[in-house]
């Protein structure tokens, strides 16, 4: 039931994406005419303090938040433009219904909820509880995040929940958990200032993480020496020390490498390692072959880039390791973590003032969304679906009997796959627009064709809204309030700046509208956010992510707090493993080898060249929000293929020329952008945009065995010059999917 | 008040385009964005500059403007052209050592950095400042950009035989006391920029 | 074309000495037309001497403050450029339809404002055309050039005369009549309206408030509004107060109109003045733009007209501005972009060649 009801440009014509381009009220602002809201920025984990500027309920710009210690008033610009999705003319304000041949009209609430409560008993009567599948996002709050743990396991006792987070941070998240014990960034971001050497790997810190630029700087100021892991130069590494322009998929090369050359030379802490840690005689027996050769030959970099990286990080005194999507969006994503914890590790740097370790997350409450339950493996606190004593636990919490709580569910690809099979039959969402982000988008486009309900909760008709039955107009970040977790795991508030336009609603209301509905009123009996968060600290109580101690009150007074924050008095944890006691049960931190292994699909005669994919400074994930934005559409209108003069001139392609990459999955015809900056056997395509634009269409369905990750970093393509484009995609505005 | 000033430190600059966004937001410049942001070569480097008015002592825009219409503020600030004045001639724009000036041409008028005046005249710091992710730049007291940066703020400039003092520094290497323009090779062509210190290939290659 | 650097010869009298010169001409021009177009003061109305001194002497603060803005290189090469362009005589007639053109776009319907902002425009162009109104009836009447009075057979007939010759007569109690006596009401009224949307927009936009300056921004709509008032209030004392305090309220808007007259030529009105040279510039970017352009030396792009860059480096060179770079090339050669790019370029440059350094030693 679910195909597109019209062709795509119809329904932009009426549902945008279009831009907004200058403010409500218009430029003549006056500052006596409003007031200012404390909140934090919706885009992305670093969660940076924002004020709004607010006038006569509507947001009408921003201003810098200098007390905000975190980032200073220092913002990107999609933080600086965030305000300009309120007050958006492609705004839903009522819930819609899908109309076969016409698109989409609106329909009033009672009929809509009453329509999706139908339809959810009418499949799970007919197919079973799991037929039925939600799929949640990691840019909610908090509280909404455990909202929808909850709907899933006690309102429609469904084991398949997943969030988009599974795109984003379990490889970490997983490695993490592995070998530390504890899923978190160890340190504050204070700490990278205080390092002497900085390692990021796969990290486009100045374009996904801006304001963590300047922690890299002021330690540069005070001499710390920068080295950058990433096929491509990225702004920051065109100042660092060292830039390792590593081959897609071989950072364990660089890793294992560093870790060989480091207990050759003997700058490992012996003493670190015997008293807090298990396993490392296997990791240094697993690395001996990683000799500088072998090593930068799985890297594809010069060895002396190893040797050298090895003698900048062994023998500092404090060190930082960081690491974001590029090593994690593997299918190996989780042994990459391992093996650059591994060097953290083995150097004894962690746990101490400039000594530490950091996970970057991407999504605005990456952090938080995973610990509250929206993972098809956790409940709340980070506890464990599978463990018989967490299972009771939330049980009593939530009132229900244990048995009724559903078991692991499918992770996000599987259970995309599972729709594609037609063993999950309906599916709710929430911020999550799969068309766009998933791999192998043209299989999620026949998937979600083959659903027989689906309903969706979004702010604006997003690329997946469009397949829907019914969407439920629901409410942006700055409409409700709530907390989220940054990246630093510091829990933190977003205020309500102004209440949802009318006709659309606060999201966890809709969810608890339809649990009243399936004849669960009783448990999702909440008059606000800050119930369902007293609710939420209590169900974390003794949990990893413990957040009992934590109040909203407190929060304010303390701006933010660190889980784990067992008990009111408790101050909370900025800085984790501190006097070497780590997560694990027996306080030790675990070694776990690993072994470098091939990408999924590595190049070959037919499609000879890498692809990489990633984001750029002026949007957000899959763009949904900021391409409707017009100065951030200004910045950045369309994708480009960067691609190297080298492999250019091969291809016979120059600078602007119109390029169509292909995979086995998909293509897209996009602009190339000639840069000396990229390796010249990996083409590099961002994947904000859709249908025809989209660099979803080429990556490949592989996922982390572990974490479930996809490999969005490495697919094989090959690339060729291309006439323009002028079918009717191609022809509409950049910001829905066309080309100029 | 204490006192505050404006420091550019190119090589931290990412080129987010942060302050071009922010600048845009500034009450006095209603989303017209008066800062620069140059990107030096794409195909051979990220390199980016952002450029804000420096706000000479004695500046060349105010020298060379036949309408009298660009006017300095008793705290040092170079306003935008007076709007009743400005014949939109751009001597200005052309004539600007660092080439800051911007000619609307919807307006017919000469607008530049005015240091976002309605906040830097009332102690706040400018948009961009603010905003800056890399801190290339920054407006704070001179105190605490001696205390944490490597190199030193320098104000005095020589363009040929131009001597030009500002009230924005830039950081530069200790031991400078003047950045001279005419040092630097002038390159005819893009295509002539320094070895490609940032090809990929080449340092694949070079390091073997 | 010829060259434009004569102009910018060190100029033989002082600026002082000059300006005062045509100060005083343009004084004595004013008298002058005073005295003629009175016929010998006969049409002169003693009653308005006040104002027609004062007009004298703003006229002469007036050709003074031109002579000396003119004076500057800039202006001055605008000036002889401007009227040089103007006059080819091979383009004249196409010229003046151009002059005609803009000066309805610009002068008439003041667009650019428009762009600038709505409110702004709304409330300049009350206030320009209420003055220029007022003006037009004012200083005729105050110079004896315009008078009325009632036909000798017809007390309800009044006759308008300009220059001693007759223009017409109209009946008392006529539309039309009644038009021409009000007219310095309604002038009042727009001008009172301007003020209005001037402060009010000025109350409303904070980036206006905090660049505003009393002197420049706030005086000449105080000036007005008390022209206005005052002159309001003359008539409600004439038509509804049997002529109460007629007499004082007549000075008092005399001390108004008069200290605008003399602030006429140092504060913001002068623009009134300096304006029309915009129309000038226009000839001069259009002459530029169809002439050879200046290619910049580092990127090769065109980026300003041959003229104008060739016409900078004189003035730079008149006002000692001193760009010749130490290889033989010009910095105004350099187009603006290439001059931001230069600067990032340098700070590397001083940057690894201080790294070199160290690392050297």
């Amino acid at each position: 039931m679910a195909k597109l009801p019209c062709p795509a440009p119809e329904i932009v014509q009426q549902y945008g994406p279009s831009l907004h381009t200058i403010p409500s009220g218009g430029w003549v602002r006056n500052p006596q005419d409003e007031h200012l809201v404390k909140t934090h920025c919706c885009f992305c984990g670093q969660q940076c303090g924002i004020q709004l500027r607010v006038n006569n309920n509507k947001v009408v710009g921003f201003e810098p938040w200098e007390d905000w210690p975190f980032n200073q008033g220092k913002l990107c610009p999609k933080g600086i433009k965030r305000y300009m999705q309120d007050e958006h003319p492609d705004r839903l304000t009522s819930p819609l219904e899908r109309v076969e041949g016409k698109g989409f009209a609106p329909i009033g609430w009672d009929a809509a909820l009453d329509r999706v409560a139908s339809e959810i008993q009418r499949i799970q009567g007919k197919y079973g509880k799991d037929s039925f599948a939600v799929l949640t996002g990691a840019s909610l709050v908090n509280e909404k995040a455990y909202l929808m743990g909850k709907f899933a396991r006690v309102a429609l006792q469904t084991a398949n929940i997943d969030y988009n987070g599974r795109l984003c941070m379990v490889s970490s998240a997983t490695a993490s958990k592995k070998v530390f014990g504890i899923d978190r960034s160890a340190n504050p971001w204070s700490d990278i200032v205080l390092a002497d050497v900085i390692l990021a790997a796969g990290a486009n810190i100045s374009e996904t993480s801006p304001i963590t630029t300047d922690y890299f700087w002021r330690a540069r100021d005070r001499g710390a020496k920068i080295i950058i892991i990433d096929p491509r130069m990225t702004p920051i590494a065109r100042n660092a020390d060292l830039y390792i322009p590593v081959r897609s998929g071989g950072d364990i090369g660089i890793f294992n490498g560093m870790l060989h050359i480091m207990i050759q030379r003997g700058w490992i802490d012996h003493d670190f390692i015997a008293q807090h840690t298990t396993g490392f005689e296997e990791v240094a027996r697993s690395v001996e072959k990683y000799t500088p050769e072998y090593a930068a030959k799985i890297a594809g970099v010069p060895p002396a880039m190893i040797i050298r990286a090895a003698e900048l990080f062994g023998p500092a005194k404090t060190s930082f390791v960081l690491h974001a999507k590029g090593i994690e969006h593997h299918s190996k994503g989780v042994e990459n973590c391992i093996a650059a914890m591994s060097l953290v590790l083995a150097s004894g740097r962690i746990g101490r003032e400039g000594c530490g370790y950091a996970m970057i997350t991407g999504q605005g409450n990456g952090q938080g969304a995973r610990e509250q339950g929206g993972k098809c493996d956790q409940l709340p606190g980070n506890r464990d679906i599978s463990n018989p004593e967490h299972r009771k636990y939330i049980a009593e919490v939530w009132g229900v009997p244990e048995e009724s709580i559903p078991q692991k569910g499918l992770s996000a690809i599987p259970l995309v796959e599972a729709i594609h099979e037609g063993k999950i039959k309906g599916l709710i969402s929430i911020c999550f627009n799969p068309i766009v982000s998933l791999p192998d988008a043209n299989f999620t486009r026949a998937a979600f064709e083959k659903l027989e309900f689906y309903a969706n909760i979004d702010f604006f008709l997003s690329e997946t809204s469009r397949y829907a039955d019914i969407v439920l107009a629901g409410s942006l970040m700055e409409e409700d309030e709530g907390t989220t977790t940054n990246t630093e795991g510091r829990v933190i508030r977003h205020r309500k700046a102004v209440l949802p336009p009318e006709g659309a609603r606060e999201d966890w209301k809709i969810i608890c509208d339809i649990a009243r509905r399936l004849g669960h009123g009783d448990k999702f009996n909440f008059s606000g956010t800050e119930e369902i968060f007293n609710e939420l600290r209590v169900a974390t109580k003794g949990g990893v992510s413990d957040y009992f101690g934590i109040t909203w009150d407190k929060i304010e007074k303390n701006n933010g707090v660190c889980w784990p924050c067992p008990t009111p008095e408790h101050p909370g944890t900025p800085r984790l493993y501190e006097n070497g006691k780590f997560g694990h049960p027996d306080g030790k931190a675990h070694f776990i080898p690993v072994e470098w292994r091939p990408s999924a699909e590595m190049p070959d005669a037919e499609y000879p060249i890498i692809l990489t994919t990633g984001r750029v400074v002026a949007h957000f994930l899959s763009g949904t929000q900021t391409r409707r934005i017009g100065a951030l559409i200004d910045q950045t209108p369309q994708p480009l293929c960067e691609i190297h003069p080298q492999l250019a001139t091969k291809l016979g392609i120059a600078d602007g020329d119109y390029v169509k990459v292909e995979s086995r999955r998909g293509s897209v015809v996009v602009h190339a952008m000639v840069v000396k900056t990229i390796r010249p056997d990996t083409v590099f395509i961002p994947w904000h945009w859709p249908l025809d634009r989209s660099a979803n269409n080429l990556t490949v369905r592989a996922i982390d065995p572990q974490s479930f990750i996809p490999e969005y970093k490495i697919c094989a393509v090959r690339v060729s010059k291309a006439d323009a484009p002028h079918d009717a995609i191609a022809s509409l505005e950049v910001q829905a999917g066309g080309v100029r | 008040m204490i006192r505050r000033e404006f420091f550019i430190d190119y090589s931290r600059c990412i080129g987010c385009r942060a302050c071009v966004q922010a600048c845009a937001e500034c009450d006095t410049h209603r989303g017209n964005s008066m800062i620069h942001l140059e990107t030096i070569e794409r195909r051979d480097t990220l390199q980016t500059a952002p450029q804000i008015c420096m706000h000479c002592d004695d500046p060349v825009c105010a020298r060379v403007c036949p309408a009298d219409a660009i006017k300095k503020t008793p705290d040092g600030v170079v306003q935008s052209s007076l709007k009743p004045r400005c014949i939109a001639c751009s001597n200005c724009v052309v004539s600007c050592p660092f080439g800051v000036p911007k000619y609307m041409a919807e307006f017919e008028q000469m607008m530049k950095c005015d240091m976002c005046y309605d906040r830097s005249s009332i102690g706040k710091k400018p948009m961009c400042a603010t905003v800056c992710p890399s801190g290339a730049l920054t407006y704070t007291t001179m105190e605490e950009v001696q205390r944490t940066r490597p190199g030193i703020p320098v104000n005095s400039w020589k363009f040929g035989g131009e001597e030009v003092t500002t009230k924005v520094h830039v950081m530069v290497p200790r031991e400078t006391t003047r950045v001279e323009i005419d040092l630097i090779q002038i390159q005819p062509t893009p295509q002539a920029l320094p070895a490609d210190p940032y090809d990929v290939a080449l340092m694949l290659e070079m390091a073997q | 074309m010829t060259p434009a650097r004569n102009s910018l010869r060190q100029p033989r009298l002082s600026d002082a000495t000059h300006a005062m010169f045509w100060g005083l001409a343009t004084a004595s021009l004013l008298i002058l037309g005073i005295l003629t177009g009175s016929r010998g003061l006969r049409d002169f109305d003693p009653a308005l001497v006040s104002y027609a001194g004062a007009a004298v002497l703003s006229g002469f603060g007036i050709g003074y403050r031109y002579a000396m803005w003119l004076r500057r290189p800039p202006t001055r090469l605008y000036w002889y450029r401007g009227w040089q362009i103007f006059l080819a005589p091979q383009k004249l007639l196409s010229n003046l339809a151009h002059l005609a053109r803009i000066a309805w776009n610009t002068i008439v319907l003041q667009r650019f404002i428009e762009r600038r902002s709505h409110l702004r425009w709304t409330a300049h162009w009350f206030l320009a055309w209420g003055c220029i109104l007022a003006a037009a009836v004012t200083f005729p009447l105050s110079f004896g050039w315009i008078r009325f009075e009632t036909a000798r057979t017809n007390q309800e007939i009044y006759r308008a005369f300009m220059f001693g010759i007759p223009l017409g007569s109209f009946h008392l109690g006529t539309p039309f009549a009644e038009m021409t006596f009000d007219i310095l009401d309604i002038a009042a009224v727009m001008v009172l309206i301007g003020v209005f949307f001037a402060l009010w927009r000025r109350g409303h936009d904070h980036g206006a408030w905090s660049v505003q300056q009393f002197s420049d921004d706030m005086l000449p709509l105080i000036l007005l509004f008390a022209i206005s008032t005052t002159g309001l209030f003359l008539t409600v004392s004439t038509h509804l107060m049997q002529g109460i305090y007629y007499g004082f309220l007549s000075q008092l808007h005399a001390v108004t109109v008069i200290f605008t007259l003399l602030y006429l030529p140092f504060g913001k009105f002068f623009h009134i003045f300096q304006r029309p040279a915009q129309i000038g510039v226009n000839f001069y970017k259009q002459a530029g733009a169809s002439g050879p352009q200046a290619r910049c030396h580092r990127c090769g792009q065109e980026f300003a007209s041959r003229m104008h860059i060739d016409d900078l480096k004189s003035v730079q060179a008149a006002l000692g501005i001193r760009y010749q770079l130490s290889n033989g090339l010009h910095y105004q050669d350099i187009c603006a972009a290439c001059r931001r790019k230069n600067l990032a370029l340098t700070q590397d440059g001083l940057w690894k060649s201080y790294d070199n350094r160290l690392r050297g030693n």
